[in-house]
């Protein structure tokens, strides 16, 4: 079982931006060998296009790269929403509609969510947002991914690089 | 490799940011941090200093309350002048007082370590 797969991976820019599509899954995307499905990413927001009852997409910049984002607002015309309970819809609904609003330029908001491809282009469809007003927050993230980066080359057969990156981190392995 | 349609902004420190640097570069999408030291209502240029080094900041496009002696971080493109003096005109700005300034300068280098480390692995 693909332990990482429906965790949401916390990822750099950079190195989400090489993630490769399954060729049989378009649901699932490669990162060294391993299958993910879901993305975390710490940012700041540096485009917004919002069209109301649509859809927001936006851009986080994380300082190794730029993530295209795209939160769905039209849960209450959807049909893929039309089997479920309305009440819930209307939750959905309301949670992606107040995200929308925390989604300002200029803000570190921690995105999470599915990863998509649209067009040959990777982004994340949105699933939960948190505007983030720690500054440090910005910093952890980094310093998050590179170790959880480390822990996955330690598992894989590429010694010398896990080795050196490690060594960067100060992480045991 | 996807791309996005906007670049996004290199770290860089104040220091760093000197003619001789790579990415003291006509038109380079920077993310710079520092203090606010002065701030020109009527142009929207702001100067902002991090040890020994300042930057200007055109702050034109931005809506963001600007107080002296705070911290900030701006993201933009960077303008240079004939005569070497650099301006980096911001697409966003945000207020990061409470970031440990120590950790940060350490991350940011271990970052760029981390990187490198990879694009050495994945060309070798």
């Amino acid at each position: 079982m693909d332990a990482l797969y429906n965790t949401h991976v916390k990822l750099l820019a950079f190195d989400f931006l090489k993630l490769t599509p399954s060729p049989t899954d378009p649901s699932s995307f490669f990162r060294r060998g391993k299958r993910l499905s879901r993305a975390e990413t710490v940012g700041i927001v540096v485009t917004r296009d919002l069209k109301p009852g649509k859809f927001v997409k936006f851009t986080i910049d994380d300082g190794s790269g730029c993530i295209s984002c795209v939160l769905w607002l039209n849960q209450l015309n959807s049909s893929y929403f039309s089997r479920r309970n309305p009440s819930d819809v209307r939750l959905i609904a309301q949670a992606a509609t107040d995200f929308a609003s925390d989604l300002q330029l200029g803000v570190l908001a921690r995105v999470r969510g599915r990863i998509t491809d649209y067009r040959g282009a990777l982004q994340i469809s949105v699933s939960d947002v948190v505007v983030e007003r720690d500054p440090n927050m910005q910093i952890l993230h980094w310093l998050d991914c590179m170790r959880s980066l480390v822990m996955l080359l330690a598992r894989i057969l590429d010694s010398d690089c896990s080795a050196s990156c490690a060594r960067i981190c100060g992480v045991e392995r | 490799m996807a791309t996005s349609a906007v670049s996004f902004g290199a770290l860089v420190t104040l220091e760093e940011l000197v003619p001789s640097s790579s990415q003291f570069t006509q038109g380079a999408s920077l993310r710079v941090t520092g203090k606010l030291q002065e701030y020109d209502i009527e142009t929207a240029i702001a100067s902002i200093v991090e040890g020994n080094a300042s930057l200007k900041i055109d702050t034109q496009h931005l809506k963001v309350n600007l107080r002296i002696g705070s911290l900030y971080q701006f993201i933009g493109e960077l303008l240079i002048d004939p005569s070497n003096q650099a301006i980096l005109r911001a697409r966003v700005g945000r207020n990061v007082d409470g970031m440990d300034l120590n950790l940060y300068h350490q991350s940011l280098q271990l970052l760029r370590d981390f990187q490198a480390e990879q694009m050495n692995s994945t060309t070798s």
